[in-house]
């Protein structure tokens, strides 16, 4: 049945409305002191809720040549205030990754997804369009390897740089589409028809006050006098 | 009582008219089987049925289809699969969900069931069918048959009255489709369903299907007896020829397919020169040998070519050594324009000397795609598809090919052209080919030898005194 456990810590669609305000701003506002502030609080979250150690750690492992990246270009070939701008921009990596996280890692696409058709009015359309991608995706792996031995068998390699790789790969995508979206239809999927909702969880109010709360704190803090 | 039929019914796919006022009404109740060649319109006239065509594909130019009267097309998809429901050649192809509980409560929340009448009826229906234990399973980890069992769980729990199949044992094995006919019968006995089963398969319908609707290539329908339908095909025999020797070799060789066995201590030679058949049922693992021997399928025994074990090769030169034509010509496919699949195998063919660009221009005339030649390939038809993939790789010239299913979708003409190049091909460049054909007619004249492929085995048929 596609109910939903219960989830611990916050509310899927909480979290997407805290990153994507959050990361928002982020974006626009320069203050490596916000910047580690939103590090700190989604990694504090992620330990409160004991997500598993070594893979958190894996994960801010791999992004350290993008923040070194970014650190390393802004300092050699900033104009103004280098320093202060690498770090800017070095932190800011993080601040996103781990403003992520504490989504990806505490919960499942499913559960985002069907979250914000409850709370955000997604349409179902794209929630099980999205749904059956995900679920497909498994079986692209089989279909990568289809692609690259029928090159060979023409004495030709496939390599993964090459667009008409990825155009071959695009077509066969294009047919199990076409496929799955008859499939669905003739099980009654209607779009823009109502279904009977199979989950129904509830959303505390005190969670959209937490956002506001956080965005509000976050603006403050930011436009009152930017610390560094 | 469900009355679903086409009356006068015109359809258009791309400019290209497939059906002139055709009429069908189904009978409530029965069993039909639906049969012709490929690329006769079957799965087309069922999507019609469906109400699937023209929603995603083509164009009604006159006549109608109608459930009780309506026009298909105004009863939205909610309401049309109460009544009509369709089963796909594809079993993965039908899931949007991770399990089959998952799938099931899908369809029955389109419908707007209720939530506690409908937890209900996904285990009342898991249970009719006997696949409760399937309810969590990742669908991604279930055979083909048992995910066709899944689906059809959706169209039972759905209740539809009319369930239409189309070639839903194309991806399934024997023991699946044995039982998959079973619960088709049991829902026409015990629940009063009507069922519509398009197959290019004849075999073992005797005494299950109660109509025998056949289209033919010109896409005319009409209705056989049962009683024609065969009871066991009768089997056109290889005559056995004086066999050479062969590069290609495989001993002890086992194969298996998760816990299943489908080939134990096969032992089998490939001779050069010469054209074989590979037969046994459906679901044997036929197609899974050819995957074995191209080495895109594990397995243990001994395989070797030219004495050296297959292992040694790299797989870049063993793809170069064992060509395969896949069943599905666009799987083969790796450039965009006709001609420049052609051009892709001179570029690398193993036998440039002999694949001149005037044999090729030859090849394709006398295989009638030499006017296509400057078209997408995917916009072809499905027989211009094969024709194109089956000289592409015919230029390609690996000492050994294999061919899963050439003839599929091929009229009598071009089958005759198709397998005398072969056999062509074959003799002038000793290459030894292997063939996997459910048509035996104007086909076994032209083959060497018949490899049967029963019960784990793989048999060297005795030619004349066994099939006579």
């Amino acid at each position: 049945m596609i109910t939903m456990t219960k989830t611990r810590g916050l509310n899927p669609t909480t979290l997407v409305l805290i990153i994507v305000s959050i990361g928002l701003c982020t974006s626009f506002i320069r203050s490596v002191a916000l910047n580690v502030a939103v590090i700190i609080g989604s990694l504090m979250y992620l330990l409160f809720l004991r997500v598993p150690f070594k893979k958190t750690i894996i994960i801010l492992l791999v992004a350290l040549p993008l923040a070194l990246g970014s650190w390393l270009s802004f300092y050699f070939f900033g104009t103004e205030d280098r320093w202060h701008v690498a770090w800017i921009y070095g932190s800011r990596v993080y601040a996103y990754l781990t403003l992520a996280l504490t989504l990806t890692l505490t919960t499942s696409a499913k559960m985002i997804l069907l979250s914000l058709h409850q709370h955000l009015k997604l349409p179902n359309t794209f929630v099980y369009g999205v749904l059956a991608a995900l679920n497909m995706f498994h079986r692209l792996k089989s279909a990568f390897r289809q692609v690259r031995y029928s090159a060979m068998l023409r004495g030709q390699a496939y390599h993964l740089w090459q667009p008409r790789f990825y155009l071959r790969l695009i077509i066969i995508a294009l047919n199990w589409s076409g496929d799955l979206a008859m499939a669905m239809t003739s099980q009654g999927f209607t779009e823009g028809a109502d279904r009977t909702e199979l989950v129904s969880e509830h959303l505390p109010w005190w969670q959209y006050l937490l956002v506001v709360v956080l965005l509000v704190a976050y603006l403050w803090l930011a436009l009152d006098n930017c610390p560094w | 009582m469900i009355d679903l039929k086409l009356e006068q019914l015109t359809f258009e796919y791309d400019d290209h008219q497939l059906f002139e006022g055709l009429n069908f009404q189904l009978q409530p109740g029965t069993f039909g089987l639906l049969t012709g060649p490929s690329g006769c319109g079957k799965s087309t006239m069922l999507k019609l049925l469906a109400g699937l065509l023209p929603q995603y594909g083509g164009t009604i130019t006159s006549g109608q289809a109608t459930l009780n009267g309506l026009p298909l097309g105004k009863i939205v998809p909610f309401q049309r699969a109460s009544k009509v429901a369709m089963l796909f050649q594809h079993p993965s192809r039908q899931f949007a969900l991770a399990t089959v509980r998952e799938q099931v409560s899908f369809a029955l929340a389109n419908l707007q069931m209720e939530k506690a009448a409908l937890e209900k009826r996904v285990s009342q229906t898991l249970e009719w069918l006997g696949i409760s234990h399937l309810a969590d399973r990742q669908v991604h980890t279930l055979s083909g048959g048992e995910q066709q069992r899944a689906a059809l769980a959706c169209v039972l729990a759905m209740d539809s009255g009319v369930i239409l199949l189309d070639e839903p044992f194309a991806n399934v094995d024997a023991p699946g489709r044995q039982q998959l006919l079973a619960d088709l019968k049991r829902l026409q006995a015990e629940r009063g369903k009507t069922i519509l089963l398009a197959d290019h398969d004849l075999n073992g319908y005797r005494g299950v299907a109660d109509r025998w609707y056949q289209l033919s290539k010109q896409h005319r329908l009409s209705v056989s007896s049962v009683n024609d339908l065969p009871t066991t095909t009768p089997i056109a025999p290889v005559k056995r020829q004086q066999l050479q020797t062969g590069r290609l070799s495989a001993s002890h060789l086992r194969v298996t397919v998760g816990s299943r066995v489908l080939i134990d201590d096969g032992q089998l030679v490939i001779p050069q020169g010469q054209l074989g058949l590979l037969s046994g049922d459906n679901g044997a693992g036929k197609s899974t040998l050819f995957a074995t021997l191209s080495r895109q399928h594990n397995y243990d025994g001994q395989l070797l070519f030219d004495q050296q074990p297959a292992r040694r090769f790299p797989l870049k030169k063993w793809a170069l050594t064992i060509g395969w034509v896949f069943q599905n010509s666009t799987d083969q496919l790796i450039a965009i324009k006709a001609a420049d699949e052609l051009a892709a195998s001179r570029a690398h063919s193993l036998r440039p000397e002999y694949w001149t660009e005037q044999r090729c221009k030859q090849a394709a005339q006398q295989l009638g795609i030499a006017d296509c030649l400057d078209q997408v390939s995917y916009q072809l038809s499905g027989g211009q598809q094969k024709k194109l993939q089956i000289l592409s790789m015919l230029v390609m010239a690996q000492p050994v090919m294999l061919l899963d299913e050439p003839f599929a979708g091929l009229d009598a003409d071009s089958l005759r052209v198709v397998i005398r190049l072969l056999k062509q091909v074959a003799g002038e460049l000793q290459v030894g080919m292997l063939i996997i054909s459910h048509q035996r007619v104007g086909v076994v004249d032209w083959l060497d030898y018949e490899v049967r492929l029963a019960n784990h085995h793989l048999t060297l048929l005795e030619g004349d005194d066994h099939n006579d």
